[in-house]
């Protein structure tokens, strides 16, 4: 970079170096983490796991009561079994319950939608950058109105005028990503659109839809996972206010957002009830976030190296 | 050395080493550093990339990496820099020495008009007022050869060319009136006929000012005819230390002779092979116990791989070098005559 | 300098882009409320409307008008400034939503400035790296990040208003009417939104500054022996300025989508509290406004920021 830098062209931040030393000591340790992450990383990504293990079998938990029936006395404080591990709600449900059918709701909600939104981004976002002119300009016209407005407002707008429904929120939290989906995959497509190996697959006389789909798209892959982390820690922040405010997800189906508005009367005598569902939105979060960052790390480190 | 009762050394380093912990341990990046220079002399130090020059100059400076390690004695203007406050370190160091460094493209800040990047080291050291600055500052650049300097005070560095900035950065070493001035490798980034045009003005300033000057390059064309010492760094050593033009004639390190050999001459027939030094730099992570050239030496012996070399001195008590097996005392045809412009 | 030409076709690029997106914004919002099962003025009025009444309510908002027909008259009315009447108070709907605008005009205007102390911290990280408060600063800014504003507004009410008692759990009083009462309830709302803000601010400031001060330019102000806070303030927050600046624009997304839960949850009179109720009583002109002035205000302020990198950076030309 510069010549006034270490003429060793060594950069030895703590990170690195802490690394390094501890690769060098401890060779059989870099099987335990993420290539290239730290502890946080790597516990971030055990979560996830785990959270979509619950989101999908969370029926098969033995043991585990029903989140809509009341199976013990209002509002008990946290013990130690299955059931009572978060307490009881104001219904005398079990919280614990609810929150990993919450995790339920919440994955679906964040799953669905990112498949609307990568599948329609990656496509229009692919054009745009492989046709470029108007279409493009289009595209970015699109992208642009959505930026223009808070996707809160616009579900909101949507329950004023049809009620509150799990639709609604996907659909509409589905198609404000397709924003930014669409511009990562139309700057991957134009940056790659001069490499070698599609003038090369150009020359062999292969399809623009060959092209596009067998050639180009696997190198749109890094970029679009290191944001679809934080996009999806977006879209469960969202569902969670929406939820909050009592446009989400509609009673008595079990979110984080509703389970801590409900919460919120009885806050002042019984403030643990809100732990719950908290702690869950929180983590889920964090790690989502974490993560974003660590795949946005790789792949700075890796269009540096090429 | 004799100093003379009139001058003073300004600058002097005692017994130097500088040590960088890395990943694979402690690199020793200069060992052993002995030199001054007095008022209104002129040092030159040369050496290969690696060789620890610019290493040398931010120790100086105080602006060396986090983590340096610098042992031994260094003297600015008869105060030892490692005993002072950093405050007054620092103050001491933006006052007494103005330094301009290698690349002009990017040692000027593109968001700040070079007028304020020329004033506000006289502004913070002498608490110029914004006036007072602004003049001086014009009156710089005027002396540096930018036209229309009253003009150009509010533009910004990308609206000048890279010859133009380095008299910027010249012009902003000046405003302090230091008393010594550091050149790190400031031509090498330019075309050559730049080059001379800066190191005249260097040369120029130097002498009207009455500073000190250092000249630091892997040039030797560049401190020939411009400097009164010269001090030859490799592999973080001094390997030869004197006055340039006894250097220059009468080389007694192997290295500096092969520095001076390399150098094309006027009067060498058209497409003559220039001399090279065979070897690589020395690799500072595994660094050989006895002296760093060792392994390029073409008159190596066993001695010399083992043992680091003392400091003897030639004819000249201020001529000294580092060496097992010296070159003899020769006299040559001096190649500093000869006008290469570089 | 630059010539004000290349400014002129910059700002008329964008404006028609942004006429654009107004234009499509808006238009989909009167297409909205053509999705109401039976009709929109069946939703407004409720179970217990009579079919006169209907066609009444249909009649005067046109909602048995093609869109486009619908749309244009709309627009219409816009230019001259005539958004219509809300449902319930029969106020017009533009001097209702600027008053409500202007609350949370200052809540938002508050927690940007609580915000940018976010930068002076980064300042000081930055030039100190990976010392104790560094990695303090790194494990709260990402902990701050997680946690959804509706949680914090619940964590701080019930720290700050119930167990502390220092600020009011809810309420309002305008600050035109009386300042230090105004300070007192805005103080809370401020509080909630400002934290994610000033960690995101935070973290992008000291990316910034941490990638200047490995510049060249850097080394060569410090070796000119100039005090760190100089160098900070006069060599490093310029270049660090544009990306601040695009935080801040941005964070007008994050305040009015914040808006709702922080409005809601403390009682405040301002826009997220206005749609919410305009919801909830299915007032359609009123949410169709309020989309429309916030599509004007993003564009405009995302416009600013474009250009505002132009000024900040002498080396860019205008294009």
């Amino acid at each position: 970079m510069t010549d006034i830098g270490n003429p060793l062209g060594l950069n030895p931040g703590p990170d690195a170096k802490l690394s390094e030393i501890v690769r060098a000591a401890t060779p059989w340790s870099s099987k335990l983490r993420l290539s290239g992450g730290s502890v946080s990383d790597t516990v971030a990504a055990i979560f996830l796991v785990l959270l979509i293990l619950v989101a999908l079998f969370v029926d098969f938990i033995p043991g585990l009561v029903s989140p809509r029936l009341p199976y013990g006395d209002f509002s008990q404080l946290p013990d130690w079994s299955l059931n009572g591990l978060l307490g009881t709600d104001d219904i005398g449900r079990s919280i614990f319950s609810r929150v990993l059918y919450g995790a339920r709701t919440s994955m679906m909600i964040v799953a669905i939608s990112t498949t609307i939104a990568l599948v329609a981004g990656l496509l229009l976002g692919m054009l745009a950058g492989y046709y470029r002119g108007y279409f493009e300009r289009a595209v970015d016209l699109f992208a642009n109105a959505l930026a223009a407005m808070p996707s809160t407002l616009v579900v909101l707008a949507f329950v004023a005028v049809t009620g509150p429904s799990v639709i609604t929120i996907i659909v509409v939290l589905g198609i404000f990503d397709i924003g930014t989906y669409a511009r990562v995959a139309k700057a991957g497509v134009i940056s790659q659109s001069n490499r070698d190996y599609v003038l090369a697959a150009r020359a062999m006389g292969a399809t623009d839809g060959r092209i596009l789909l067998q050639e180009i798209l696997p190198n749109l892959i890094p970029a679009l996972t290191a944001v679809m982390p934080t996009l999806m820690a977006g879209l469960i922040i969202t569902e969670g206010s929406l939820s909050f405010l009592g446009y989400g997800i509609p009673a008595p189906a079990p979110s984080w957002g509703g389970m801590i508005a409900s919460s919120t009367d009885l806050l002042s005598r019984f403030p643990l009830l809100i732990l719950g569902p908290v702690l869950a939105i929180v983590f889920t979060v964090y790690a989502f976030n974490t993560i974003g960052d660590y795949l946005a790390q790789r792949l700075n480190n890796r269009e540096r190296e090429s | 050395m004799d100093a003379s009762p009139t001058s003073r050394a300004i600058l002097s380093c005692s017994n130097m080493t500088c040590e960088l912990d890395s990943v694979t341990g402690p690199l020793k990046i200069l060992q052993d550093i002995n030199f001054s220079i007095d008022t209104r002399r002129a040092l030159g130090i040369v050496g290969e990339s690696g060789a620890g020059k610019s290493m040398l100059v931010k120790a100086i400076m105080g602006i060396a990496p986090r983590g340096l390690r610098i042992a031994g004695k260094i003297e600015l203007d008869g105060q030892d820099l490692s005993k002072l406050k950093p405050k007054d370190r620092r103050k001491l160091i933006g006052r007494r020495v103005g330094i301009v460094f290698q690349n002009p493209m990017t040692s000027l800040n593109p968001f700040v008009q070079i007028g304020q990047q020329i004033e506000e080291g006289g502004r913070i050291h002498l608490g110029l007022s914004h006036n007072e600055a602004r003049r001086r500052a014009i009156e710089l650049l005027n002396l540096v050869g930018i036209p229309d300097a009253a003009d150009c005070y509010d533009y910004y560095p990308h609206q000048f060319s890279g010859g133009m900035k380095q008299r910027i950065m010249i012009a902003a070493a000046l405003i302090c009136e230091p008393d010594l001035l550091i050149a790190d490798e400031a031509t090498t980034a330019l075309d050559v006929t730049v080059q001379k045009e800066v190191l005249d003005l260097l040369q120029n300033i130097q002498a009207e000012r009455q500073m000190s000057m250092i000249l630091v390059s892997h040039n030797l064309g560049v401190v020939a005819g411009r400097t009164d010492e010269i001090l030859v760094l490799y592999g973080g050593n001094v390997v030869e230390y004197g006055p340039t033009a006894e250097v220059f004639r009468n080389p007694r390190h192997r290295y500096t002779e092969a520095l001076l050999s390399a150098m094309p001459q006027m009067d060498q027939p058209a497409h003559t092979r220039l001399r090279t030094i065979p070897g690589q730099p020395p690799n500072l992570a595994s660094r050989p116990k006895g002296c760093p050239f060792a392994p390029r030496c073409p008159a190596a012996q066993a001695i010399c791989h083992d043992v680091m070399p003392d400091v003897s001195t030639g004819i000249e008590a201020s001529h000294r070098f580092a060496c097992h097996f010296p070159l003899s005392e020769i006299s040559r045809l001096t190649p500093v005559e000869a006008a290469h412009v570089q | 300098m630059n010539s004000v030409k290349p400014y002129a076709k910059a700002v008329s690029t964008r404006l028609i882009a942004g006429v654009l997106v107004f234009l499509l914004v808006t238009f989909s919002a009167t297409a909205l409320s053509s999705l109401a099962p039976g009709s929109a003025a069946q939703l407004i009025l409720g179970d217990y409307a009579t079919p006169e009444q209907i066609a009444t309510l249909n009649a005067t908002y046109g909602y048995d008008l093609p869109i486009w027909q619908r749309y244009l008259s709309w627009l219409g009315d816009l230019l001259r400034g005539d958004l219509g009447v809300t449902m319930f108070s029969q106020q017009p709907v533009l001097g209702v939503v600027l008053e409500r605008a202007a609350v949370t005009f200052e809540i938002a205007f508050l927690a940007m400035a609580v915000s940018l102390l976010g930068v002076p911290l980064a300042m000081y990280t930055a030039s100190h790296p990976n010392k104790l408060t560094d990695k303090v600063m790194r494990s709260v800014s990402t902990l701050l990040l997680a946690v959804p504003t509706f949680v914090i507004v619940v964590l701080f009410s019930y720290l700050f208003a119930l167990v502390l008692r220092w600020l009011p759990a809810t309420g309002w009083v305008k600050f035109t009417d009386n300042p230090l009462a105004n300070l007192w309830y805005v103080a809370l709302p401020v509080m909630c939104l400002s934290m994610h803000q000033t960690a995101y601010l935070y973290r992008v400031a000291r990316n910034e500054f941490v990638t200047t001060l490995q510049e060249d330019y850097i080394a060569v102000a410090r070796a000119k022996g100039l005090p760190l806070s100089y160098i900070l303030f006069h060599h490093a927050l310029r270049p660090a300025m544009p990306q601040i600046i695009t935080v801040m624009g941005l964070s007008l997304t994050y305040m009015l989508a914040g808006s709702f839960v922080v409005e809601s949850y403390f009682a405040v009179p301002g826009i997220g509290w206005t749609v919410l109720s305009a919801v909830k009583s299915h007032d359609i002109p009123l949410v169709q406004a309020i989309l429309s002035l916030t599509v004007v205000i993003f564009v405009i302020v995302f416009m600013l920021v474009d250009l505002g990198y132009a000024l900040i950076d002498p080396r860019v030309k205008v294009s």
